[in-house]
C-alpha cells in the first residue's frame, strides 16, 4: 500500500499548488501607456471601421522593470456598463478567472517603443461600450504588467462598437420562403384529403 | 367489447401513466382476445389495438404510428430547446442581460401549458394525425423566425411561440392510446414520452455541432447561428410531411372517414373536469411534476450555458456535457415506472409514493450539489445523479396518477402536464433570471426548492391504500377500491351503467394493496361488460 498512498499525497499536492496560486490584476503595475485611436463616445460599426492601437513602455517607471516582458497582448475589454446584468463578462481580480477582456485585437513580442497596429473591427464583436488595454506577459506566459486607454476608474476615453445583426436578406427570404411552404403544404393536404373524402362518398 | 366509454376525456390520455402494467411487452391471449379476422402485422384485440409491441418494427399501422408520433414529439423538443446551447453567442448578437435570457427561457415553456390543454380537445375533433401535423408544420414558420431576430424582445417572443409545439406530448400519448391495447399501453406511452424528452438533450449536442459546422464554411458567428436554426425548421416540416402521408388516427383507418359510423356516448367535460380538480391530490401532483418534469426543463434551458461559463469549456463540449443530462431519458424515465411497479408489488400504493420521494428527493439534492462544487469531473457526476433522479420521478409519478382518479384521468393527466411546464417557468423566473444571484446558486436553491416541494407527497392518501405515513382505512365500504372509484358517479349516472369501466378498474387495481394480494381476477357473471 506503499505506492498509492504516495501517489495519493503528490497528486493532492499538486492540486493545491495549482489552485489559489494565479496572478491577481491588483498586483500589476501600469507600466505601459496605451493609446488607441477612437475618441470619446465615438461609435465604431463592426466589420467596417478601423481600430489603431499604440502601446510602449511607460519611462515613468525605472528601466529594468521591463525586462522579463516577453509578449504583449493588446485587447478590447468591457466597460462596467457593458458588464451589468452580464455575469459572464464579470471583472475578477483572479486572472485567470477575469473574463473583462475577451477579444484579443493583437499578440506582439515585446518591444519597449514604437508598437503600432491598426485593424478592422472584427465582426464577431458585440456590441458594447469598451477600452483597450494591453497585457505584458512572461517567459512563462504569467501577467506582468498592463496598460490601458483609459484611467483606473475605467470613466475616460470609452468608445462603442455597434454590431453587426448577422441578419442577410438572403436569410430572411428563405425564411419566408420555408415558412410559406410548411403553411402551404399543410393547407394543400388537408384540402386534398377533405375534397378526397367528399368525392369517395 | 369496451371498458371504457368511448371518447370520454378520460380515455384519450389512458396510459400517459407509465402504469397499466409497465413492462408488459404484449398481453397474452386468454386476457384480452385477439381478433383473427384482422389482418394486421401484429396480433390485435377487437378493437384493432395492438397487443404487442415490437419496438423495432414499422408495421403499418401500429408501429408505425409509434415510431412518426414519438419522433414528432421528439423534433418538437429539439426545436424548443435549440436556442440554448448557443445562448453564448446569441447574447453577444442580440446584447442580452441576463433576465432577458432568464425571461426567454420562461417564455420557451409557457405556451404549451395552454397548447397543451387545447390539443386534447383537437385530438378528439381532427384526430390525433391533423393534430400533430397541424402543430409541427404551424410551428416551422416559427423556428424561421429566429433568423430575424434582432433583440431581446424579438428573441422571447419567438422562443414563446415556438415552445406552443410541445404539445405535441398530447397527440404523441393520445395517439398511442388510438394504437395499442390498454394493458400495454403503460411501456408505450412511457417510451414515447422519455424518447421524446431525449430531444432537449440531442439538441445540445445538434446545435453547437451544426453552428462549428456553418462556421467552417464561412459565415461569422452572428449569422452561423441563424442558419443553424433552419435544421429544427425542417425537421418540423419533414415531420408533418410524414405524420400527414404515412400516418392514420385509427388502426382502421382515418378519423374522418370512421367518424360516419357508430354511437359514441361522451362523457361531460364539465363533470370530468369537476372530479378532477377536487380532488386534492390532482394539486399535490401539478406541484410535484413541476418539481421533476418542471426542473428539467428548466436544466434544458440553462445547463449549457452554465458549463460554458463556470468551467469554461468550449462551446461544442459545453453542449455534449448538457445532452447528456437530457439523453439519460432514453433510460431513467422508463427506470423510474419499473421502481414504482416493483415496489408495488410488494408494498403497494404506500411503495409507489415512497419510491417516488426517495427519487425526487435524491434529484433535488444531486441539484443542490451541482451548483455547490467547483470542479469539472464532480459536476458532470452530479449533474449525470440528478438527471437519473429527477428523470426517473417523472416515471414514478405517472405511475401514481392513473390511480387517482378513473373518470377524469385525462384531464388529471393533461393538468399534471401543465403543472410540469408551470414549475419550469416559475424556477426559471425565480432563480435564473435574476442578476442578483449567479447560476450555480440558482441551481443550489433550485435543488433546496425540490426537495421542499416533495414533501407533500406525503399528503397522498388513499383510503383504501393508505398512504405514507397512515395505514389504510378499515372499514369495509369506505376502504375499498370500489368505494373511491364509484365516488366519482352520481346515482343517475350509475343507474345509466356509467360506471361500470371504474368498477372493473377498482378490481384490478387491488393489487395496489402490495403483498401477496394478487389482482383479483372477477367471478365470470358480475361485470356484465366482461366479454
Amino acid at each position: 500500500m506503499e505506492v498509492p498512498t504516495g501517489f495519493l499525497v503528490i497528486s493532492l499536492l499538486l492540486c493545491f499548488a495549482t489552485t489559489g496560486y494565479g496572478v491577481t490584476f491588483t498586483s500589476l503595475q501600469r507600466t505601459l501607456v496605451v493609446t488607441a485611436s477612437p475618441t470619446e463616445g465615438q461609435v465604431l460599426k463592426a466589420g467596417d471601421a478601423n481600430i489603431t492601437v499604440t502601446w510602449g513602455f511607460n519611462r515613468t517607471f525605472p528601466s529594468g522593470t521591463d525586462s522579463d516582458y516577453r509578449t504583449v497582448k493588446v485587447k478590447l475589454c468591457y466597460a462596467p456598463i457593458s458588464q451589468k446584468d452580464r455575469s459572464w463578462r464579470k471583472t475578477v481580480d483572479e486572472m485567470k478567472k477575469d473574463k473583462t477582456c475577451q477579444h484579443k485585437i493583437v499578440a506582439r513580442p515585446y518591444s519597449a517603443s514604437n508598437n503600432t497596429f491598426t485593424s478592422t473591427i472584427l465582426r464577431d464583436i458585440p456590441s458594447g461600450t469598451y477600452f483597450v488595454r494591453a497585457y505584458a506577459f512572461n517567459g512563462n506566459d504569467e501577467e506582468v504588467g498592463f496598460g490601458q486607454n483609459t484611467n483606473g476608474k475605467l470613466e475616460t476615453n470609452l468608445f462603442v462598437i455597434q454590431a453587426i445583426t448577422g441578419r442577410h436578406a438572403s436569410l430572411d427570404i428563405a425564411s419566408i420562403c420555408f415558412s410559406a411552404f410548411s403553411v402551404v403544404a399543410l393547407a394543400g393536404f388537408f384540402y386534398m384529403e377533405k375534397s378526397k373524402g367528399k368525392s369517395s362518398k | 367489447m369496451r371498458d371504457q366509454i368511448e371518447g370520454s376525456p378520460g380515455t384519450s390520455m389512458h396510459g400517459v401513466t407509465g402504469r397499466e402494467p409497465v413492462l408488459a411487452f404484449s398481453v397474452a391471449s386468454p386476457m384480452v382476445p385477439t381478433d383473427t379476422t384482422a389482418k394486421f402485422d401484429l396480433p390485435v384485440d377487437s378493437e384493432h389495438k395492438a397487443k404487442v409491441f415490437k419496438l423495432f418494427s414499422l408495421a403499418n399501422p401500429h408501429m408505425r404510428t409509434f415510431h412518426l408520433s414519438w419522433l414528432s414529439f421528439f423534433t418538437t423538443f429539439v426545436s424548443t430547446f435549440a436556442a440554448a446551447p448557443l445562448v453564448p453567442i446569441i447574447r453577444d448578437n442580440l446584447n442580452l442581460t441576463k433576465s432577458d435570457i432568464g425571461n426567454a427561457g420562461v417564455a420557451s415553456v409557457s405556451g404549451s401549458i395552454f397548447s397543451r390543454l387545447v390539443m386534447g380537445a383537437v385530438c378528439d375533433m381532427l384526430g390525433p394525425r391533423y393534430g400533430c401535423a397541424f402543430l409541427i408544420m404551424l410551428s416551422a414558420p416559427t423556428v424561421f423566425c429566429m433568423a430575424l431576430v434582432e433583440d431581446a424582445t424579438g428573441y422571447i417572443v419567438v422562443r414563446f411561440m415556438i415552445g406552443f409545439s410541445l404539445a405535441t406530448f398530447v397527440s404523441c400519448q393520445y395517439w398511442m392510446s388510438t394504437m395499442f391495447n390498454g394493458k400495454i399501453i403503460g411501456l408505450v406511452n412511457g417510451t414515447a414520452a422519455g424518447w421524446g424528452n431525449m430531444g432537449g438533450g440531442a439538441t445540445q449536442l445538434l446545435m453547437p455541432v451544426l453552428f462549428e459546422i456553418i462556421q467552417k464554411a464561412g459565415a461569422t458567428p452572428f449569422t452561423a447561428w441563424r442558419i443553424a436554426f433552419f435544421i429544427p425548421g425542417w425537421m418540423n416540416v419533414i415531420m408533418g410531411i410524414l405524420v400527414l402521408t404515412m400516418g392514420q388516427d385509427l388502426p382502421d383507418g382515418n378519423l374522418g372517414a370512421l367518424q360516419k359510423k357508430g354511437d359514441v356516448t361522451k362523457d361531460k367535460f364539465g363533470k370530468v373536469l369537476w372530479y378532477a380538480v377536487t380532488n386534492y391530490r390532482t394539486w399535490i401532483f401539478v406541484l410535484l411534476y413541476g418539481y421533476s418534469m418542471g426542473v428539467e426543463l428548466t436544466i434544458d434551458n440553462v445547463i449549457a450555458e452554465y458549463f460554458y461559463d463556470r468551467f469554461d469549456l468550449k462551446l461544442h463540449l459545453a453542449g455534449i456535457v448538457a445532452a447528456s443530462f437530457g439523453m439519460a431519458n432514453i433510460l431513467a424515465r422508463p427506470f423510474g415506472g419499473f421502481t414504482s411497479d416493483f415496489m408495488a408489488k410488494r408494498f403497494g400504493m404506500r411503495g409507489r409514493l415512497w419510491n417516488l420521494w426517495l427519487l425526487q428527493t435524491a434529484g433535488g439534492v444531486f441539484c443542490l450539489g451541482l451548483g455547490l462544487v467547483n470542479s469539472l469531473p464532480l459536476a458532470i457526476t452530479f449533474m449525470i445523479l440528478f438527471s437519473i433522479g429527477a428523470q426517473a420521478a417523472c416515471g414514478a409519478t405517472f405511475g401514481i396518477i392513473p390511480f387517482i382518479s378513473r373518470r377524469s384521468l385525462g384531464i388529471i393527466s393533461g393538468m399534471t402536464g401543465a403543472g410540469g411546464n408551470f414549475g419550469s417557468g416559475l424556477t426559471q423566473l425565480v432563480f435564473f433570471a435574476n442578476a442578483s444571484f449567479s447560476t450555480a446558486k440558482g441551481l443550489s436553491y433550485m435543488g433546496i426548492m425540490i426537495i421542499m416541494c416533495t414533501l407533500p407527497v406525503s399528503l397522498v392518501h388513499f383510503p383504501q391504500w393508505g398512504s405514507m405515513f397512515l395505514p389504510a382505512s378499515t372499514d369495509n365500504v369506505k376502504g375499498s377500491e370500489e368505494h373511491y372509484y364509484v365516488s366519482e358517479w352520481t346515482e343517475e349516472e350509475k343507474q345509466n351503467g356509467m360506471h361500470q369501466g371504474s368498477l372493473k378498474f377498482a378490481e384490478n387495481s387491488r393489487s395496489e394493496r402490495g403483498g401477496k394480494v394478487a389482482s383479483i381476477p372477477s367471478p365470470p357473471n358480475s361485470n356484465p361488460n366482461h366479454v
